[in-house]
């Protein structure tokens, strides 16, 4: 079996890469997409300020 | 000749890609300068073109982005290693940033509250992701998610720092120009920035500060001609590098420090604390420990965009 890596994947905002594992044949028998990026805003606005959100979730994207 | 950049993210939210971006038509001054060999926001080169790249190939690479996972830091490695000059651009390169505020909690409790904990999460089984995986017999890889977020400068050597939350666009323009130009000052310096604080270009009307309150920014309407500190609203203009053309400040909020410490400084968080105290208006101690005591989140405030860069790092655990 082939393994085609795509990594990482480009031309939008942010991180990922496409793993295609392909049978001897040719046929396509699984493909992956996988995001490795975890930054973990979900947390660590835990305990901030609520007048100062705005201000940090604005980088969640600066696209 | 041409100069060969490359340009990267790691913990990062694209704003320095967009910043470069935000160059307008002077982008295509920046294109007839330099070729442009790795990307990814923008263009469609993978780790194997640069893997593939002669050491040193790269005239320079633009890191943005904190380290925040084994990949960031693989990728710093690989770049550093092709890279003449290796310049740290961003907040989150150059102290952190706000990925930094991670460094409050640990790797555990960061996976939990989001693959777990999260309102949005369906996820009965509990499933965190994983270095490792197999999937039908296929075996699939993640980066290791780290417990500490860590700067660029923790992992490899920088040369040269572009400070900044974006960086303002027009100081990204002009530090290209001095690598294209041959220009770079001396290893270590920070370039597209001022050498002054931030205080000592705002235009807000300053004069001698004595403060017995800290105010949060809903609290009251600050005056807009006046000095936030001098207000009694946290401002962390005395502990930042200037650079930034005072964005925020006109825009009728504090100083949040993302342009970082001034030379010299190893802790901007500490150098606030030093300038706050400095500036209350009460002779007890217990008296001016009131005054302080009104900062709210004091360590995720003083150290806004500097936590991963200050001396204790991360809160202990």
């Amino acid at each position: 079996m082939k393994r085609i890596a795509i990594d990482p994947i480009t031309r939008l905002e942010g991180h990922g890469k496409i793993t295609i594992f392909v049978n001897d044949d040719g046929t396509v028998e699984n493909a992956y997409l996988q995001i490795p990026e975890l930054r973990g805003f979900e947390k660590f606005v835990e305990g901030l300020p609520v007048e100062e959100i705005p201000r940090v979730v604005t980088r969640i994207c600066g696209v | 000749m041409k100069l060969k950049i490359g340009i990267y993210w790691g913990a990062a939210c694209g704003g320095c890609d967009v910043a470069i971006l935000d160059t307008h038509e002077r982008i295509l001054e920046i294109a007839a300068a330099a070729d442009i060999l790795f990307w990814p926001i923008a263009m469609d080169f993978k780790y194997d073109d640069v893997r593939a790249m002669p050491d040193g190939h790269l005239d320079a690479v633009l890191y943005s982005g904190a380290i925040r996972n084994s990949e960031n830091e693989e990728i710093a490695v690989l770049l550093r290693r092709k890279a003449k000059a290796m310049i740290a651009l961003g907040a989150c390169a150059h102290i952190g940033g706000i990925p930094g505020l991670s460094n409050m909690f640990t790797r555990d409790e960061t996976l939990k509250r989001v693959y777990i904990e999260s309102e949005s999460a369906d996820n009965p089984e509990g499933v965190l992701p994983s270095e490792r995986t197999v999937n039908d017999g296929n075996e699939l890889e993640l980066p290791r998610f780290y417990n500490t977020v860590k700067t660029l400068s923790q992992v490899v050597d920088v040369d040269y720092t572009i400070p900044g939350c974006p960086p303002a666009s027009m100081q990204i323009y002009s530090a290209i120009g001095l690598i294209a130009d041959g220009m770079l000052p001396k290893k270590g310096s920070v370039i597209g920035a001022g050498d002054r604080a931030l205080c000592d270009e705002c235009a807000r009307t300053k004069s001698e500060k004595k403060i017995t309150k800290i105010y949060r920014t809903h609290e009251r309407l600050p005056d807009p001609e006046t000095c936030f500190l001098e207000q009694g609203y946290l401002c962390l203009g005395p502990a930042t590098r200037s650079g930034c053309g005072s964005r925020c400040i006109k825009s009728g909020v504090p100083c949040r420090g993302c342009y970082g410490p001034l030379d010299g400084v190893a802790d901007q968080g500490l150098k606030m604390l030093s300038a706050l105290a400095s500036v209350i208006d009460g002779k007890e101690e217990q008296e001016i420990n009131a005054t302080l005591d009104m900062v709210a989140a004091p360590l995720t405030t003083l150290h806004r965009f500097s936590l991963a860069s200050s001396i204790p790092r991360r809160k202990k655990v």
